[in-house]
């Protein structure tokens, strides 16, 4: 679906030490520093500054900002965004999902209704970095959590692994965690290895599972 | 013992500075037909609590919460640590919301005892998850600035550290981990038990709550029904944690409160002792679950939807009890992940979207995690404008002004849920401890049921479920008889 969004982040400037926190975990890159005027009175050489259009109200600046200098307006016109799919084909972005195991249909950011096919089209369509990802889809704005990895999967299925973090050093994403799927083979089985060192789970089963084979799971 | 009626606990301000008690001044428990169920009447077995947060359940003061982690904190071995060295000592904040004092009298005996023995600076390290900023204000409400000195809480949004493990690079909260050792704590209720299985139950917040964004998408996406505890397993093994672990120490809990604190060193042989009380003290409740029709589920409480609790028991209890997750041979798959097209294929094996949810009212709710999909296709209402702007304003939550509808009140929600679940059931999550708030009616259907469902546990679930798991027999009888 798409993102509804109720509030922007506001800087507080008397109380902005300029820690850049803000910035490093925006999931929009909405937040950007500038310096102190000489008539600015303030803790910090810097302050930072909101780019409202793209502030999707995740709410990560106030959470980390350890100064108290970030606060959420609610805004009196709420705005949506999202993505349209229509210019990207359904057999693309099928492709595309079946790539990283998804059906386009399965739902991925479930606090903005957001499906694999979705996010798919975003990237196919020129969104080549998780940010922008989000900035387009709305997707990973809300809890900011639970869509991540398969946000990553996706870019890096379609050649965009390399994607530089922006900033470079910020907390948004850092990299795709282990999962399960890389340790079965082409005949569908677990690595031994692996199944004798954790011999209480029913990693085979579930395996099958993960590939609706509920007869075997 | 009999406990009477008892209140809604009272409803505090939140990190975000909200006052939702100024707001939310009728409360589900106070409406008339709404009635006060304890848990013992359910399950007459359950130990009796060493604490519990309220004086008609047991014991409020927390002296022997300290003098059992006393005596547990004795017998462990501190020899890793040396003097001057930093540990953390790591704690997540379902303690503070559902153990309380409990909770932070045992972190302060820890720090003491661990400080004293070794002659290492000991910190408190918060754990912080989904929800954060909506919830109660730990910090403030526990004063733990004053009692513990260097405290930091620890977003898992924060900065990360990259770490190898057997199953490919994972992501931890960097702030929890940047000392020599650290100390992990938990308690031993059953949220998620979905998600977990019951299996390395200890082992979660290692999958989970001590992670980064990255780690725990993974283990809702790259795991199979019954392996994401595979990323917990897999990270604690890890030589970058191993390196720095040195104990851990759990309240070991039963819906009424503290039962026991437990420790040890090695988290798999503590993980199996405590196992088999959670079966237990939980099984039987869980399933009784199952026995709850057509209801109308009311929110009222600190608790954001799946992570909300009436009498000790979380609301994903419900939502998924179309289920049975403790029998490790059952494969029920997300239904929230379950794609429509696939349905017709797997929908038999399908958890949640309990049909028997006709209805819901949220008098007040937290928001932060994700929860719409949970309404989808369920009449929603909500109790005050103040209220649906709060949730319409929670970033995890902005569609729910399309979802559900303003009413007149709490009474009138009521009304009119009750007239589209045809139904005079209601289960209210308001965070009771060791009572739950239900209608006349529920609470009537529940002891009827609670027999059945005893001897099914019993008799047929539960030895399946511990011979699964490789744990010693319970025995519920003979727990009652004792």
């Amino acid at each position: 679906m798409a993102k509804r969004v109720t509030m922007v982040a506001e800087i507080v400037e008397d109380l902005c030490t300029g820690c850049n926190k803000c910035v490093l975990t925006c999931p929009t890159v909405a937040i950007s520093m500038r310096p102190r005027r000489p008539d600015e009175p303030g803790p910090g050489r810097k302050i930072a500054v909101v780019q409202e259009d793209i502030c999707y109200n995740a709410q990560n600046c106030m959470e980390l900002c350890p100064d108290d200098a970030i606060v959420m307006r609610p805004l009196q016109e709420h705005f949506e965004v999202g993505t349209s799919t229509d210019e990207v084909s359904a057999e693309a972005i099928g492709q595309l999902c079946m790539q990283v195991g998804f059906l386009p249909d399965m739902l991925v950011c479930v606090c903005t209704d957001t499906v694999a096919g979705e996010l798919a089209a975003a990237i196919l369509d020129g969104a080549h970095s998780p940010e922008a990802v989000a900035r387009r889809t709305g997707a990973r704005t809300g809890c900011t959590e639970i869509c991540l990895d398969p946000i990553l999967r996706l870019l890096a299925a379609a050649g965009h692994g390399d994607a530089p973090r922006n900033p470079r050093n910020g907390y948004q994403w850092y990299g795709i965690p282990g999962r399960l799927m890389n340790f079965v083979g082409p005949d569908g089985q677990v690595d031994p290895e692996l199944v004798q060192a954790y011999p209480h789970l029913r990693l085979q089963k579930d395996v099958n599972a993960m590939l609706f084979k509920m007869d075997e799971a | 013992m009999t406990i009477g009626s008892m209140p809604a606990p009272h409803l505090l301000p939140t990190w975000n500075r909200r006052r939702p008690a100024d707001v939310v001044t009728t409360r589900a428990a106070d409406l008339d037909g709404i009635v006060t169920l304890p848990i013992r009447e359910l399950t007459p077995w359950l130990p009796e609590p060493i604490w519990a947060p309220d004086s008609r359940l047991g014991p409020t003061e927390v002296d022997e919460v300290r003098a059992r982690t006393r005596a547990r904190l004795d017998s462990l071995d501190w020899s890793n640590i040396k003097p001057g060295e930093r540990v953390n000592l790591l704690a997540n904040p379902h303690g503070f919301a559902l153990s309380g004092m409990a909770y932070v009298a045992m972190l302060e005996e820890i720090q003491h005892h661990v400080a004293a023995a070794t002659g290492a600076t000991v910190r408190l390290r918060i754990a912080e998850s989904m929800g954060h900023i909506e919830n109660p204000d730990w910090m403030r409400i526990f004063d733990l600035e004053r009692r513990f000195g260097d405290v930091r809480e620890c977003p898992q949004i924060g900065q990360g550290v990259e770490i190898e493990t057997r199953v490919g690079t994972m992501y931890l909260t960097r702030q929890l981990f940047n000392a020599d050792h650290f100390i992990h704590t938990h308690v031993t209720e059953m949220r998620e038990g979905y998600l977990h299985r019951m299996v390395d139950r200890l082992f979660k917040p290692f999958g989970m709550g001590y992670t980064r964004l990255e780690t725990r998408s993974a283990y809702h996406f790259g795991y199979g029904p019954r392996t994401g505890q595979l990323v917990a397993r897999a990270v604690f093994d890890s030589e970058f944690v191993q390196q720095r672990y040195v104990s851990t120490v759990v309240l070991n809990t039963s819906p009424e409160g503290v039962i026991d604190v437990d420790a040890d060193n090695d988290l798999e042989k503590l993980d199996r002792r405590v196992a088999t009380d959670i079966f237990r003290n939980y099984a039987v409740l869980i399933r009784l679950m199952c026995e709850v029709k057509d209801v109308t589920v009311v929110f009222d409480g600190h608790g954001s939807s799946v992570y909300s609790y009436a009498g000790g028991i979380p609301f994903d209890v419900l939502y998924y009890s179309n289920a049975d997750w403790l029998d490790l041979d059952n494969p029920a798959l997300y239904a929230v992940l379950l794609p429509e097209s696939i349905r017709g294929l797997v929908g038999q094996y399908m958890m949640g979207e309990n049909a028997n949810i006709k209805a819901f009212v949220i008098n007040y709710m937290a928001g932060g995690v994700p929860y719409m999909y949970l309404l989808k296709g369920v009449p929603t209402f909500v109790t005050s404008p103040q209220v649906m702007d709060w949730l319409e304003q929670d970033p995890s939550g902005c569609w729910i002004g399309d979802a559900a509808e303003v009413t007149d009140g709490l009474a009138d929600a009521m009304q009119r849920a009750r007239a589209i679940a045809n139904s005079d059931n209601v289960i209210v999550y308001d965070g009771l401890p060791g009572a739950m708030h239900v209608s006349e009616s529920l609470a009537q259907a529940l002891r009827q049921a609670a027999p059945g469902v005893i001897e099914d546990v019993e008799k047929v679930r539960m030895p399946k479920w511990l011979a699964q798991r490789d744990l010693p027999s319970v025995s519920l009888s003979r727990a009652r008889d004792a």
